[in-house]
């Protein structure tokens, strides 16, 4: 009888759908992991229910990759279940990674989000203070949905993570190059950011870079730039988060003629993406009167959302507000 | 051909014809430049550019190579506007400089060292430096050729702005890398009093009286000496706030009287982004951390004592904010 084929799940918490997306344009590479692997768990394109997760033995599935942050109860009950389920559990994409999108909502408080959708927005008519209920009860019994956090937690930050693979999404042939590896059996040391590249988008972007002295007046938004696709953003008065961001994507933005957004996350060593990514900007500019600095520094319109775009659930920002969350299995 | 030139040139000849040394004929030795020196005030009583000057006048080379006033000066130029003869005085020390670099002399000065297996190239420091110390070269690394940075150590004049501006944290300055300064946040609970850091810049404390006053403040008041203000990143006054400390002060100098021209600039724009980015997160809704926890000060020249007003009005206002709670 054959060997029996590695059980691989794929499961996604608060998450846009994009590491779906990205594992589907494996295309027929799809096919032939199909092929190699009985994937058990896919809820995103496969009929699979809960219940069946909860059925297998405990470290039954032998990869997991988990996309998507922690923002609901569900998705912190589906983390628990799925760790204790996973020989190997795989934050799978920024969301699981560091947050991401999701995670901006660390900039205000859960209170202040739910009035927005429910009162404040433009397309909100006539608020009747409508919140969210967790628990109803109905002559047939007591419906139950899942809780909505304070915050938004990284997957690391809920269960014990054994490997990492950033990226809004990961690009595909990164994420070939994930699977090859885990069905390689040659894992990476335990606790490893995969699918990456150790220095940060500068060190293989081919544009050229500014010289001594170089000095900004003004940031520019890049849709009012024509932007020269040979010469360096930051050298184009446009913030690029390529100096603080891991290298790994293959410069899919960079290529396409757009600055780095940072996704691939802090490079190793660096504990704060956004404030250094802060640090080498604040670092070019010059003026010696403060009414410029603050005419300069207002250019820059959302200084958070712009370092922290896809770290800030990760970063010391959020840690510094909430406090460190102290996992189960550490204390 | 060169060697013929400086044979036939007498030193003074050399200096005058580098550019910024032309100046030099003018001085007649007032002194007042000496008088607004902070090197000399701070660091070298033997630090004198009038003297400097007159020795490039009287020829005497070796003497004026060997002088710390060639090596030390920053070019933060705070006498060039009380010379009365108008001397751009850090253009002739640098033509001095540039002279002594050729004979092959060396910078005494603590510089900055790139760590090139992490560098990955960017050119920031090569943009943020004032001195024009670091440049990018290609080199062979791990078999692959490679865009690093490198430094030239006799340019560098050691005052960490590239250090904090570095994305990679790859280099490092003797006694303010990163490693070291993360050493340094540690500042013990005292009875429920607001824990504080200050991180001040050397050259911003004019009068004596402010340095000896930093030494007499509790034991939850630490402060942390740095070069210049431009070696502190957003992500130093964050780890401060997450070891615990409640509040980050940091005290440069004026601008235009910044000691290495920028690094004052630089840092009051790296403070005030981080201060609106703390305003965004609205931090007074978690852990109850005051408003505006880190905050830039700007000490001028004519600012004696303000050191102790600004140090206390922030622990007042630490004060304030942990009775609120």
């Amino acid at each position: 009888m054959a060997e029996a084929k590695p059980k691989l799940a794929l499961y996604w918490a608060a998450s846009c759908g994009g590491c779906e997306i990205t594992v589907t344009e494996l295309g027929m590479r799809l096919v032939s992991l199909a092929q190699l692997v009985d994937i058990v768990f896919w809820p995103c394109l496969m009929d699979f229910k809960y219940s069946d997760v909860e059925a297998m033995e405990d470290g039954e599935i032998d990869v997991c990759f988990f996309n998507g942050a922690i923002r609901t109860s569900e998705n912190e009950e589906m983390a628990h279940l799925l760790r204790d389920k996973s020989r190997i559990l795989v934050a799978f994409g920024s969301c699981a990674t560091e947050g991401c999108i999701p995670g901006l909502a660390n900039l205000f408080d859960a209170e202040s989000i739910l009035a927005r959708v429910y009162d404040t927005a433009p397309s909100v008519d006539d608020s009747r203070g409508t919140r969210p209920i967790t628990s109803f009860t109905v002559p047939e019994g007591i419906i139950e949905i899942p809780t909505f956090y304070e915050q938004v937690f990284t997957l690391a930050q809920t269960v014990e993570v054994d490997y990492f693979a950033p990226g809004c999404p990961p690009v595909v042939d990164q994420v070939w190059n994930i699977f090859q590896t885990f069905l390689s059996g040659e894992l990476p040391e335990r606790g490893a950011i995969i699918g990456v590249d150790p220095k940060t988008n500068c060190d293989v972007c081919p544009r050229e870079k500014g010289e001594s002295g170089y000095r900004v007046r003004e940031w520019r938004r890049p849709h009012t730039v024509a932007l020269d696709p040979d010469r360096c953003f930051l050298t184009q008065e446009v913030i690029c988060c390529g100096p603080a961001t891991r290298a790994g994507c293959g410069l899919p933005c960079i290529s396409g003629n757009m600055p780095c957004r940072g996704c691939y996350g802090p490079p190793e060593g660096v504990i704060d993406q956004g404030a250094k990514l802060l640090s080498a900007i604040g670092a070019l500019v010059d003026t010696d009167e403060p009414e410029t600095l603050s005419q300069i520094m207002d250019t820059i319109v959302d200084p958070a959302g712009l370092s922290y775009r896809f770290g800030l659930a990760n970063s010391l920002l959020s840690e510094i507000k909430y406090g460190a969350r102290v996992r189960e299995d550490e204390v | 051909m060169a060697d013929h030139i400086s044979q036939t040139q007498s030193f003074a000849d050399q200096v005058r014809a580098i550019p910024g040394g032309e100046h030099l004929e003018m001085c007649y030795s007032c002194g007042t430049c000496v008088s607004k020196c902070m090197i000399q005030q701070k660091v070298e009583p033997e630090y004198n550019p009038r003297r400097l000057l007159h020795m490039v006048i009287m020829d005497m080379e070796r003497q004026a190579f060997e002088s710390p006033t060639t090596w030390l000066c920053s070019a933060c130029d705070l006498c060039y506007p009380a010379c009365p003869q108008e001397i751009h005085i850090s253009g002739v020390i640098g033509a001095v400089k540039d002279l002594a670099v050729r004979a092959g002399y060396e910078s005494p000065l603590d510089t900055v060292s790139v760590e090139e297996s992490r560098c990955s190239g960017c050119g920031i420091c090569v943009m943020t430096c004032p001195y024009e110390a670091p440049h990018l070269i290609e080199k062979q690394l791990d078999g692959e050729l490679d865009r690093l940075s490198e430094v030239d150590a006799n340019l560098c004049m050691g005052c960490g702005i590239c250090v904090a501006a570095c994305p990679m944290g790859a280099i490092s300055r003797p006694g303010v890398s990163n490693e070291e300064l993360r050493e340094q946040l540690r500042v013990p609970a005292s009875d429920g009093a607001p824990r504080m850091v200050v991180f001040v810049c050397d050259w911003s404390l004019r009068a004596d009286a402010d340095v000896t006053l930093l030494e007499s403040y509790a034991q939850n008041v630490h402060i942390i000496h740095i070069p210049c203000t431009g070696r502190i990143d957003p992500e130093m006054a964050l780890l401060s706030l997450r070891a615990g400390i409640d509040g980050v002060l940091v005290c440069g100098c004026a601008p235009g009287e910044c000691h290495y021209k920028r690094g004052t600039v630089v840092s009051s724009c790296k403070i005030g982004l981080l201060d609106r980015m703390l305003g965004q997160m609205q931090m007074g809704n978690g852990r109850g951390l005051a408003s505006h926890p880190v905050r830039f000060v700007q000490i001028g020249t004519q600012d004696r004592g303000r050191i102790r007003r600004e140090v206390d009005t922030m622990l007042e206002h630490l004060v304030h904010s942990k009775e609120a709670q």
